[in-house]
């Protein structure tokens, strides 16, 4: 019965190729916008490299003083609060530190390299799963001590030394330092915003590390769970060590609020405000919820648009309506078998907007609009690209069908074939 | 024949009322995404009011413990970099530089009118020099002013035009804080007496629109709790990194604490651009598919149902209709059924400038809706065109045999 639905399917498509040709371009072109929003949320939050264990990573990526007379401070977390408040935690495997990039002035042979530097301690590169294109990480104990070494990303190894092979060991001048290379990574697209960096130096050297706030300073921190089903007690302990921190300036203040979050999470708490209130939930079931109504919302253009087409050529195939109406056909089964077309269309659609949406990412890739973007699909992204299919063969395929089933038989007889000439 | 052209679209109104939801929603789309490009457009082809050729950025950065930046070192800093050869003005001042992800902000105001958001800076006296700014009135700070009772300040044109009427003259008065949260722990608002007023600065790249500015002078003495310094450099044509190279050296030799940033505005006017072009590609692209489709749809559907009606035109021109007559009835009936989701979808656009949804001027949206509702109706005709020409050259013969 399906079997022979879709081999239908098939001979209508080729039927008409202009009508085909028009449906398929809206399909693809729909999906593809979709699918390309979708690979970047996922380049975000998602296993990627160096975060290749995303599903247990959490970040600590700010704190909020409010005060009493209304108004608030909010700021990346200081060296102090991170040991006090951070290491502190017993749930988590390991926890790590990476500063906010400075953006620092570097010279190498005749030309000046704008490049951003982030202080590190040594745990940042176990929590996370860099390959290193040559030499080593730097350690916990050379971050302790603010050795003079770095590491850098392929494109500053590049610009530098116009090599990544055989630069260890060799120095850079960076603002007012000189640093000893310790090794090369990869580039990480500017998107991870938490991992991205063209420099890394020590911890130690930030002169910012040591600032007299106990609260505010230049951090984030990284807390690496044990297996993802940990996050959600990390998230719970962390807020029960937020909840007794004394108050600074207790006369003027209201509270102090401050979350660890997954990636995405983190991001969007920050968007939607939720980082004031200890009570409040990281916004991300909201955020998902938005997200799938403006996607509704764009794919009701092209969803009307093909709705029209399939509702004016219903005459095309009244012979064929008329003829199994005649042999008892219900209309439930010719409503299946309308519907059942127009998903084997969309179908079709979603594999060509799969191929339209790598194309598109290869060209942001290639645009520099992100730095060092690496945006691509993989497997998830083909069954997003189904499940949407499937969702835009419904939305524009249930009501031409119902029309189709209610053709009367007799009338639909009466002209057979019909359509343009 | 208007009449008869109203009933025939009565007569099939369930198709008709999927076409004309398809063209109402494309002419809200084609709205929206047009009175952004205008507005963009628009913007791109305003004066900046300063010149950034040839001006570079220093920011120094320091540890934020007891000393921050103590004036004595930041002004032996400065007046190293200023004595390099290669560099001809210098100004320390904010660190929203022209073309920054950075902007402060806040509310003045003088005599009951208010200026909401006025984009606000801290300059010293040879910021006018150094950024090439316009002056139109009154005079840039200078050092006689550090005997001044209130803070002097410089404004915008357009901020003039906010806060004075066309008769009263700006030089001399005073206007004052609404917000006291950026001069932190200041309960009463501040008061500034006004020196100067400029031509309008559209510093947050070519893109963006004309916003009220002001300028207020550096205090002298108040860097003590700066983390950081932004200084314009003003270079002579053709300086490149050796006295890139050389500035972040001087800074270096004075203090080691500090991080040291040198930047060309021209690499900062590109990052902007970069970053506000890309959103509106992606807007434009979304935008133009978005039409396409439609347009193609529009044109199989008409095609389509033309083709479908070959009796009715077989039998208009056996009773002595003309092709010509034929073709004008079918696209005027396409016209009229666009002409009505325009209307519609104008009820629609009217609530966005009501509501104040997108950030542009009224007469954007203007522009907005008439470029949208001409766009469609030509898209119409267009799409039309062809199908109407086929309907006209029916023979009337063949077309009552088929039936």
């Amino acid at each position: 019965m399906l079997l022979s639905y879709l081999k239908f399917a098939w001979k209508v498509l080729l039927r008409r190729p202009f009508f085909t040709a028009i449906s398929l371009f809206g399909v693809s072109f729909t999906l593809m916008v979709l699918l390309v929003v979708l690979s970047m949320l996922d380049d975000a939050g998602g296993n990627h490299a160096p975060e290749l264990r995303a599903d247990r990573l959490l970040y600590v990526t700010g704190v909020m003083q409010r005060w009493k007379g209304g108004g608030w401070s909010n700021s990346p977390v200081s060296l102090d609060f991170y040991r006090r408040y951070v290491r502190t935690l017993r749930t988590p495997e390991m926890v790590a530190l990476t500063s906010q990039t400075n953006s620092m002035t570097g010279f190498a042979d005749g030309h000046s390299l704008t490049l951003d530097v982030a202080y590190t301690d040594g745990n940042f590169w176990r929590v996370h799963d860099f390959t290193f294109l040559a030499g080593r990480p730097f350690s916990n104990a050379e971050a302790d001590e603010g050795a003079h070494v770095c590491v850098l990303n392929a494109h500053s190894a590049r610009a530098f030394f116009g090599t990544t092979a055989g630069v260890t060991g060799r120095e850079i001048e960076l603002g007012a330092l000189h640093y000893r290379v310790a090794g090369v990574v990869p580039d990480v697209p500017t998107v991870h915003l938490f991992s991205s960096a063209d420099v890394w130096v020590p911890y130690r050297l930030n002169a910012e590390s040591f600032g007299k706030s106990a609260l505010f300073g230049p951090y984030t921190a990284i807390i690496l769970a044990r297996r993802s089903a940990d996050v959600p007690a990390i998230r719970a302990e962390y807020q029960h060590a937020i909840r007794i921190i004394p108050l600074p300036e207790p006369q003027h203040t209201l509270g102090i609020y401050s979350f660890a979050d997954p990636a995405l999470a983190s991001l969007v708490r920050s968007v939607f405000g939720h980082n004031q209130d200890a009570d409040a939930d990281d916004g991300l079931a909201t955020f998902w919820l938005l997200l799938g109504v403006a996607g509704l919302l764009f794919m009701l253009l092209p969803a009307l648009n093909l709705m029209n087409l399939n509702v004016t050529r219903i005459l095309e195939r009244s012979g064929e309506i008329g003829v199994r109406k005649a042999f008892g056909a219900s209309g439930r089964a010719l409503v299946g078998q309308f519907v059942v077309e127009n998903l084997v269309l969309a179908a079709v659609g979603g594999l060509l907007g799969l191929g339209l949406a790598a194309g598109a990412l290869a060209l942001i890739n290639d645009s520099h609009l992100f730095a060092y973007a690496n945006f691509g699909l993989d497997w998830r992204a083909f069954f997003w690209a189904l499940g949407l299919a499937v969702v835009f063969g419904l939305l524009s395929g249930v009501y031409p069908a119902w029309k189709m089933s209610r053709l009367p038989p007799v009338e639909a007889l009466r002209h057979t074939g019909g359509g343009p000439q | 024949m208007l009449r008869h052209l109203f009933r025939l679209i009565w007569n099939r109104k369930r198709s008709n009322l999927l076409l004309l939801s398809e063209i109402l929603l494309s002419f809200v789309v084609l709205f929206v995404v047009g009175s952004i490009l205008i507005n963009y457009g628009r913007n791109y082809f305003r004066a900046p009011g300063f010149v950034h050729a040839n001006v570079w950025r220093l920011n120094l950065s320091a540890p934020p413990d007891q000393d921050g930046m103590p004036r004595p070192v930041l002004d032996e800093v400065l007046r190293q970099v200023r004595a390099l050869p290669g560099v001809q003005a210098l100004s320390l001042g904010s660190g929203n530089t022209p073309f920054r992800f950075i902007s402060s902000g806040g509310s003045f105001d003088r005599g009951g009118r208010e200026v909401r958001f006025a984009s606000y800076h801290d300059a010293d006296d040879d910021y006018l020099r150094t950024l090439g700014l316009h002056l139109r009135e009154g005079r840039w700070f200078r050092a006689s002013d550090d005997a001044a009772v209130r803070r002097p300040a410089v404004i915008s044109q357009l901020m003039r035009t906010k806060l004075f009427g066309p008769q009263e003259t700006a030089v001399g008065q005073t206007i004052r804080s609404k917000d006291a949260n950026w001069e932190a722990g200041q309960a009463t608002p501040t008061e500034y007496q006004v020196v100067g007023v400029v031509d309008d600065v559209r510093e947050s790249g070519d893109l963006s629109s004309n916003e009220p500015g002001i300028w207020l002078r550096l205090v002298p003495h108040d860097t003590t709790h700066w983390q950081g310094a932004a200084v314009l450099v003003k270079v002579a044509p053709g300086q490149h990194v050796a006295l890139q190279q050389r500035i972040v050296r001087t800074v270096a030799g004075t203090t080691r604490l500090w991080n040291t940033q040198v930047r060309t505005l021209a690499d900062d006017r590109l990052d902007k651009l970069r970053a506000t072009l890309g959103p509106l590609a992606a807007l434009a692209l979304v935008g133009l598919f978005l039409v396409l489709n439609v347009a193609l749809g529009l044109f199989g559907v008409l095609w389509y149902n033309i083709s479908q009606r070959r009796a009715e035109i077989g039998l208009r021109r056996a009773l002595g209709a003309t092709g010509a007559g034929i073709g004008r009835q079918f696209l005027l009936e396409v016209m009229l059924l666009t002409a009505l989701g325009v209307a519609a979808g104008l009820l629609l656009a009217v609530q966005f400038p009501l509501l104040g949804v997108l950030d542009v001027e009224p007469a954007v949206y203007g522009w907005g809706m008439a470029g949208a509702a001409a766009f469609i109706l030509l898209l119409a005709a267009a799409c039309a065109w062809q199908p109407s020409r086929l309907a006209a050259r029916v023979q009337p013969a063949v077309a009552l045999r088929e039936d």
